[in-house]
């Protein structure tokens, strides 16, 4: 490798090429450790923690990933229950000329309700709040 | 854009599967990993088979990759630099370039489901370096069945928590990538010093 600058002899460049690969190095590492607790913390989630409801979901979606019948959050948005339908929430919201966080509410509140008649959504800890 | 897309998966299904993929792998920046494990839980809904959601989003993908491949191939330098910005600019695409020159197969075959956010570069490079169509066709096809698989089932094990699942491979993802740029380094800083050393 050459060091040819003007005015340098190279034994100054030398050293402060490596302590920027020494950071880099140092910045690399922390970054394996972050993400690494980070994807650990994910993974334990997806062992206790139940799904929150987003608005791209589908009534039977959020059935599946709270483990209740389709039929009863169908029911808590004032739909007739239909497997078919696979609509986001967003458009029965907009549907239903009101804002999607009051469908969210809705079944929230259905899921709460049938945390007390549904064993699935228990936890190994006791039930689900 | 991320709501949209995952909406259009639920309502459409399959048509929208087969688009999205494609799109994301001519170069278009889509949460590509989230869809194909949304993609899984509807499996275990019983909205789409298994295997038909596998051929779909390989064949989207494959499809996808053929256009970047033949952008880069044929498409002459200034669609390229049309797609240069997109990308990451054309430094980028000369990096990949080289990538693609000394990788060849499992630089194609890795950046299909593990370094994915290489993928596109990687398309538009092999087109550019001429590697050979079949070849690449080849890598091309293994390494799109091969993600499509993972995540897919992997969507289908954990398909009542598809939002932490997807948190969980993009941090585990950010983690090897960090942990390989450390033993380069590694490597780079322990060769300046043994140099320095003699």
């Amino acid at each position: 490798m050459q060091y040819s600058n003007p005015g340098y002899d190279g034994v100054v460049q030398r050293p402060s090429r490596l302590l920027i690969l020494a950071l880099a190095f140092g910045v690399a590492l922390i970054g394996t450790f972050i993400f690494g607790w980070r994807a650990g913390r994910h993974a334990r989630h997806l062992r206790w923690e139940n799904e929150p409801i987003r608005p791209w979901m589908s009534v039977p979606f959020v059935a599946h990933t709270h483990h209740v019948p389709a039929a009863v959050l169908f029911h808590a948005i004032g739909l007739e229950p239909q497997p078919q339908d696979r609509r986001p929430l967003r458009t029965i919201a907009r549907e239903q000329h009101r804002p999607v966080e009051d469908v969210v509410r809705d079944l929230e509140r259905a899921l709460a309700a049938a945390g007390h008649t549904h064993p699935a959504l228990e936890t190994p800890g006791g039930k689900a709040p | 854009m991320r709501e949209q897309i995952l909406a259009a998966l639920s309502q459409y299904g399959s048509p929208a599967l087969f688009a999205v993929v494609m799109v994301a792998s001519i170069g278009v920046p889509l949460p590509v990993t989230l869809l194909l494990i949304v993609t899984g839980s509807l499996v275990a809904q019983g909205v789409m088979p298994m295997w038909w959601a596998i051929a779909l989003a390989s064949t989207g993908s494959v499809l996808g990759d053929q256009i970047g491949y033949a952008i880069g191939r044929w498409g002459g330098a200034a669609l390229v630099s049309r797609f240069a910005g997109l990308l990451g600019g054309p430094e980028r695409i000369a990096k990949a370039e080289d990538h693609a020159r000394r990788w060849e197969g499992p630089g194609v075959f890795f950046t299909r489901w593990l370094v994915t956010p290489l993928g596109s570069l990687i398309n538009f490079a092999s087109g550019i370096a001429e590697y050979p169509w079949l070849r690449f066709l080849f890598w091309d096809v293994l390494g799109e069945a091969l993600g499509a698989v993972l995540y897919i089932v992997l969507g289908r094990i954990f398909s009542d928590r598809v939002m932490e699942l997807d948190a969980a491979l993009g941090d585990f993802s950010w983690m090897i990538l960090a942990l390989v740029a450390a033993a380069v380094l590694g490597w780079v800083i322990w060769r300046y010093l043994r140099g320095q050393g003699r």
